[in-house]
């Protein structure tokens, strides 16, 4: 257990692309294994507190209808946006970094910093708004699950920001630039993304 | 480079014979003996730990923070042998939490990072003990000790114990963030990364199990769905595994400075790594 | 780069950001003159939709598309366990309500 997760120097270490700047690679795992440990991982711990949440609302839907109604779907659907369009950024820091492109990935990877901190902002926003209109983190069950659920998440992508900036940290050093990292860290930063994807639709659009 | 100390002095092996004389010749020849008499009584301790505060006291899972002072005063009365005789055991083995820290901290000092990973780590988890156990078994055997106790009294001892022992968590998010760091910039594989990462959920989930302070019913409350059972499951996966990962990582030492060697997967070189020995 | 790489990723990108858009769209649908009501088939489809983005999400950003197969059929699992768990748990909670 302890050497399989410890892969040696990989074909494409420190920016040299095996698909020779095709920006495709053979059948490769992104970024290290143990990377996707994290996500599998932390996918089930979510996947269990989202089924504690579905269950809860079953039974009292009023409450959680009602409550459910002072959401803005708006703001929720631009969280989306911006994560997703975060991503995208991510993936083409991740396509220029292999292909040797090292100003471009930089460039993407700071546009993914951006969007990410679109995303905080418009949460807090978002959170500033319910507290003044009296639903906080006690008011009622379905605002206890949904400040727990947004602020977890938020939390991961606060860590999602210290990821992004050892992304940058790694294109900037040309003795550095290490290709396994920077796809290691880009995995983390999907896996948020896919996270809000999921709670999105829970919180705002499960009926 | 790695460079090996030599193992001039030590004999080839452990002599064939009764599992008795072959304790004794590893108390007496392994040389890692400290690191494996650290990792025996993690898990001698974990199982303590487990028995007492589950089947003998019942302190775990946490009853609920709801109760009314006469339904919490029934469960210090209905549970008083179990209390008092539970915790007096954790009094008398709590040192054993010692020798895993050591080892945690040893692996911290194994890897190529700074010690002061280790040394923080160690600091900070010496002083965990308290919040993380001993006030629980103090204030639950307090409770417990005088059974015509006022139940305003008891109620309070209850929410004493229980609180500080669920909602205290900010000594175990550091420490667990200080070793994910260890574990992620160490260059000797001491252990693998995906536990590195483990850490980081182990960490979050000090961070769920914080509402508890709020919450008198309900899944985040101190016996909930969320902060309890689902953060127990989290945490119980975590501590196997790095309890597997420090006996592997006791196998592969070689007191050297480098990268931890793979095991080497035949029987007699299990057992030289079990003794320490050259191969 | 790639172009080709660079348009499916657009592409994948389009797809995504469409279905969060479609949710607006089942989000209106739910609601009965402004309040809103329980649907089982609501909850479903946004169910099964944020699956369909998991899905695409693990295929193309995260490259498992270009994985070994192993993890391939792990995502894929993933997937389909998630997706049992909240199916399951939502009926589950309706069924004992």
């Amino acid at each position: 257990m302890t050497g399989a997760a410890q892969a040696g120097p990989r074909p494409g270490v420190a920016g040299q692309p095996p698909g020779k700047g095709t920006g495709e690679p053979a059948t490769a795992i992104p970024g290290q294994p143990d990377m996707w440990v994290l996500v599998l991982f932390e996918a089930l711990v979510f996947t269990a507190y989202f089924a504690v949440y579905l269950f809860h609302r079953s039974a009292h839907s009023e409450l959680f209808l009602r409550s459910q109604a002072t959401l803005n779907p708006w703001l929720g659907t631009l969280d989306t946006l911006l994560l997703l369009a975060s991503s995208l950024f991510m993936l083409r820091c991740v396509q220029a970094a292999r292909a040797g492109a090292f100003r471009p990935a930089l460039t993407s990877a700071c546009i993914t910093a951006f969007l990410g901190a679109g995303f905080l902002a418009s949460k807090i926003t978002e959170w500033v708004l319910l507290v003044h209109g009296g639903h906080g983190f006690t008011s009622n069950e379905f605002f206890a699950y949904y400040f727990f659920l947004t602020g977890i998440h938020f939390l991961h992508l606060l860590i999602g920001f210290v990821v992004i900036g050892v992304i940058i940290y790694q294109l900037r050093g040309p003795a550095r630039r290490s290709r396994e990292l920077v796809e290691t860290c880009a995995t983390y930063w999907h896996t948020v993304d896919l996270l809000w994807v999921l709670i999105f639709s829970l919180l705002y659009v499960v009926r | 480079m790695s460079r090996t100390i030599a193992e001039s002095v030590t004999p080839p092996g452990p002599p064939a014979g009764s599992r008795l004389g072959r304790i004794a010749w590893h108390w007496r020849n392994n040389s890692k003996r400290e690191l494996w008499f650290a990792w025996y009584t993690t898990v001698v301790f974990y199982n303590i730990f487990f028995i007492v505060f589950f089947p003998v006291t019942h302190a775990q899972p946490p009853p609920h923070p709801y109760w009314s002072d006469a339904q919490v005063a029934y469960w210090f009365n209905h549970d008083h042998d179990g209390l008092i005789i539970g915790f007096a055991i954790i009094f008398a083995v709590a040192a054993m939490t010692a020798p895993q820290n050591a080892l945690i901290a040893y692996s911290m000092r194994r890897m190529s990072v700074s010690r002061a990973f280790g040394y923080s780590y160690l600091v900070m988890y010496s002083l965990s003990a308290l919040p993380g156990m001993l006030l629980l078994c103090v204030v639950l055997s307090v409770g417990a000790l005088r059974p015509g106790r006022d139940p305003a009294q008891l109620h309070w001892l209850y929410d004493f114990g229980f609180l500080s022992f669920t909602g205290t968590m900010g000594i175990f998010l550091l420490g667990s963030l200080v070793w994910m760091l260890a574990i992620l910039l160490d260059k000797n594989r001491v252990l693998p990364k995906w536990f590195g990462y483990l850490n980081l959920c182990n960490a979050l989930t000090e961070v769920v199990v914080a509402p508890a302070w709020i919450f008198h019913r309900g899944v985040f409350s101190w016996n909930g769905l969320i902060s309890w059972w689902i953060n127990m499951v989290v945490f119980g996966i975590y501590t196997g595994a790095f309890i597997t990962l420090l006996r592997n990582m006791i196998l592969r030492e070689d007191f050297g400075d480098g990268p931890l060697p793979d095991i080497k997967k035949n029987p007699e070189a299990t057992a030289s790594a079990l003794a320490g020995t050259a191969q | 780069m790639n172009a080709q790489a660079k348009r499916r990723s657009l592409t994948t990108w389009l797809i995504l950001s469409a279905i969060t858009l479609g949710y607006l769209a089942l989000d209106r649908s739910a609601d009965d003159h402004g309040a809103y009501r329980a649907s089982s088939v609501v909850t479903t489809t946004a169910i099964l939709l944020a699956l369909v983005k998991a899905r695409l999400i693990f295929r193309e950003f995260m490259q498992v598309r270009n994985a070994p197969a192993l993890l391939c059929r792990l995502t894929d699992l993933w997937v389909l366990l998630i997706g049992a768990v909240l199916l399951g748990s939502y009926f589950t909670g309706l069924a004992v309500r």
